[in-house]
């Protein structure tokens, strides 16, 4: 195996991941077992919306797949988020038994100090000797884990010699160590251990640029024909700021790291909008309105031997009159990661052979540049079709090599468009006519056709014996109107501030009386009760516990939205009812709010702010959504054999696989074969 | 200047630490080796700094 640099090996061991020898797994296809299963995971495709569009003739494939076999609704997990259902999918288990519950999680004893995302965490280093930045300070001597409980059902397959590729399935960061090959998705950090951080250098920053998340707005200056900066890296733990290696507070003194960047030069044309970009030793060219292709970015640490490597993209937006130039997260470089992205590690040494350079962070679209206006509209929808350029690339790569075994490939684009764009299709959206003259057309309908145009080519290579499955983990729904859940806590009584004049300030839970609150709400869905013994704070006594849940799960669903006369929550789920298993009542929310259509937890809620209003109208950009009540948005199923189960679940797909393979299915899956 | 108790350490590894401290920028082998335990203990107190882990989150799309 080539291992690329000391920096990379000292991670992988501190992640336990063990790599193999150094070769690919059998790749899907390598082998002749002669059966064939490909399964497409195409993020957010909606029933309704791919009836509306074969209705119209606009879907030739999927009809000429339905035609050949079935269509129908797929039942998904409580909350229908992601990441919840794409681990149900991965071990045909419930939430109650992956652990997954919603894309934040809480620890209970340290709450609110202890939020994390839920699929993965940093657990606490076990003695290893290397930092690196503010990511991998935790990995260091330590290791990242994949907080999926369960088996994946590919590991079966591989445990069985057939040969398995999973291409970017959420909830899969870092990859289970199993014997499939494997390219994580969803969940996978850019280089600064965000989820995305994005960079905005300009002359001319927006009003709301000290509220920007997701990204940083850097006031960028053209003097004499040419305008510096930084690219800003990780910290980097191995050395100190050499300009201001400490403070000293109270006699104690507090070091600062060294913060990694690298000086980038644009170089502007004084007549025509073009200009030249220096960065380290590459120059880049572009007009204005125009995208690079990646750059590398090398971040050196202690010595030129020790670099961490990204990878970005310039967008230079404007020239004249205003100085704008986006540059997208630094995403791992998949040629030299310096996170486990690859399992094995020769696995992407393939991949990069064979396309280059391509996304790797978890969600590639850069939805949050386009919610702060830093990129426009069709400016996002070039953005995100690059993405989509990536997975057509590799999707055709993986479809070339395929001659038997399995092969799941996943699609976020339509996903993360549908949450963009969804304004265009509803009237009743807030800002549905400004979204009208953007100027683009149809972009809902065109990443229909887009993923037409993906199972076009999963097509050709079906024969008799390929069974050929495409699924989707929800579907989708407006979302219009906003209700903040710790809000009516906070009005009905459950919870308390120590300064209530300071209630339109709190944040993350900081103004909280947690000796006089009995509830909070976290994430999009999450209900948690201050339960004594469980949380650090508790207060709710174990015997008042049912009582309280059946309370306020009757008067959720009882509220009244005044401006539509509807109900915002269709069902308050209470934990202990529709889940089984050790997550229940620990890791996961004490009841899981299923908003009606046209609702969804408020932005602010998420991550406990205290808005005046109850409910309020949604006027982001991200206008579409899905973390509602599952009824409201079941996923999709399509495939090329009859379906015969009633009311398929995403839990059944693994085992349907494992069967097509005639494989015996595990005693603790809960899903069962659909065909 | 610690003012304090002393370690014994090898002599080899005093030699790789003082060239490590002269690499990292610390004035002396005293002050990188002091800073090196104090955060050795910290990561086993707790990891992130919270103001890092916001920041994690404030990055998903999902939420603002």
């Amino acid at each position: 195996m080539k291992r690329r640099n000391y920096l990379k090996v000292n991670i992988l061991a501190g992640t336990g991941l063990a790599l193999g020898g150094g070769f690919s797994r059998p790749a899907a296809g390598a082998g002749n077992t002669g059966k064939k299963v490909i399964v497409l995971g195409i993020d957010g495709m909606d029933p309704q919306m791919l009836r509306k569009y074969l209705a119209e003739g606009k879907m030739p494939n999927f009809q000429k797949l339905i035609a050949q076999g079935d269509f129908k609704e797929l039942s998904t997990t409580i909350p229908p988020q992601s990441p919840v259902a794409w681990a149900s999918f991965i071990t045909s288990t419930n939430p109650g038994r992956t652990g997954i519950f919603d894309f934040i999680h809480r620890g209970p004893k340290n709450f609110p100090a202890d939020l994390y995302l839920s699929t993965s965490r940093a657990s606490e280093p076990e003695g290893g000797k290397l930092r690196l930045g503010d990511w991998l300070v935790s990995l260091k001597g330590g290791k990242i884990e994949n907080l999926v409980s369960g088996t994946p059902f590919w590991n079966y397959l591989a445990e069985y010699g057939i040969p398995a590729t999973v291409f970017r399935s959420p909830s899969d960061f870092p990859p289970f160590s199993s014997k499939a090959n494997e390219f994580s998705g969803m969940g996978t950090p850019d280089l600064l251990g965000t989820y995305g951080t994005f960079s905005y250098y300009t002359d001319n920053p927006p009003k709301n640029a000290k509220d920007v998340t997701g990204g940083e707005v850097f006031p960028t200056f053209v003097k004499n024909g040419a305008a510096k900066n930084f690219i800003h890296g990780p910290n980097n733990t191995f050395r100190l700021d050499p300009e201001k290696p400490f403070e000293e507070t109270g006699g104690k003194k507090i070091y600062n790291y060294e913060k990694l960047k690298i000086p980038f030069t644009v170089y502007v044309d004084p007549v025509n909008p073009v200009a030249k970009i220096v960065v380290g030793d590459r120059e880049i060219f572009l007009k204005q309105g125009s995208w690079s292709d990646w750059v590398e970015l090398k971040f050196p640490l202690v010595s030129k031997a020790k670099s961490l490597f990204g990878i970005a993209k310039f967008y230079l937006k404007e020239l004249r009159p205003d100085f704008k130039l986006y540059v997208s997260p630094i995403n791992i470089d998949p040629k030299n990661p310096a996170l486990p992205i690859f399992n094995p590690e020769a696995y992407g040494e393939e991949l990069v052979g064979a396309l280059g350079r391509f996304y790797t962070q978890g969600i590639s679209e850069d939805t949050k540049a386009r919610t702060y206006n830093v990129l426009n509209d069709p400016e996002y929808w070039t953005q995100s079709q690059m993405v989509g350029a990536d997975w057509f690339r590799a999707l055709r790569f993986h479809l070339d090599r395929f001659k038997s075994g399995f092969l799941f490939f996943y699609f976020s684009t339509l996903d993360l468009g549908q949450h963009m764009f969804w304004r265009f299709l509803d009237p009743k959206n807030p800002i549905h006519e400004e979204a009208l003259k953007s100027g683009l057309d149809s972009p809902v309908e065109k990443l229909y056709q887009q993923m037409d145009h993906a199972l076009g080519m999963a097509l050709e290579k079906v024969d008799r014996d390929t069974t050929l499955i495409v699924m989707s983990d929800h579907g989708f729904a407006p979302f219009n109107r906003c209700f903040n859940l710790n809000s009516w806590l906070l009005d009905n009584g459950y919870t308390y501030l120590l300064d209530p004049d300071k209630r339109e300030k709190t944040e993350y839970f900081d103004n909280v009386d947690w000796g006089r609150s009995r509830a909070y709400g976290l994430g999009i869905n999450g209900l948690y009760l201050n339960l004594e013994g469980r949380e650090g704070t508790g207060i709710v006594k174990p015997e008042q516990e049912d009582w309280l849940l059946k309370e306020l799960k009757r008067k959720l669903e009882a509220v009244v939205d005044p401006q539509t006369g509807e109900h915002p929550i269709k069902n308050a789920y209470l934990a202990k009812e529709v889940y089984n298993g050790k997550f229940v009542g620990t890791v996961s929310p004490d009841i899981i709010i299923g908003y009606r259509r046209g609702y969804r937890g408020s932005w602010e809620t998420t991550l406990g702010k205290y808005p005046k209003d109850l409910l309020t109208d949604n006027t982001d950009p991200w206008s579409g959504d899905h973390c509602i009540d599952p009824t409201e948005v079941p996923a999709t199923l399509v495939a090329n054999k009859k379906i015969r189960k009633a009311d398929p679940n995403i839990m059944d797909i693994g085992p349907s696989v494992l069967e097509e393979f005639g494989l015996k299915i595990p005693s603790d899956m809960e899903g069962k074969p659909i065909f | 200047m610690f003012g304090g108790e002393k370690i014994k350490i090898k002599k080899d590894l005093y030699e790789r630490v003082k060239k490590f401290s002269e690499l990292a920028g610390y004035s002396s082998v005293d002050e990188f080796v002091e800073h090196t335990l104090e955060k050795e203990i910290k990561d086993l107190e707790g990891s992130d700094s919270e103001d890092e882990i916001k920041k994690k989150l404030k990055g998903l799309g999902y939420i603002s």
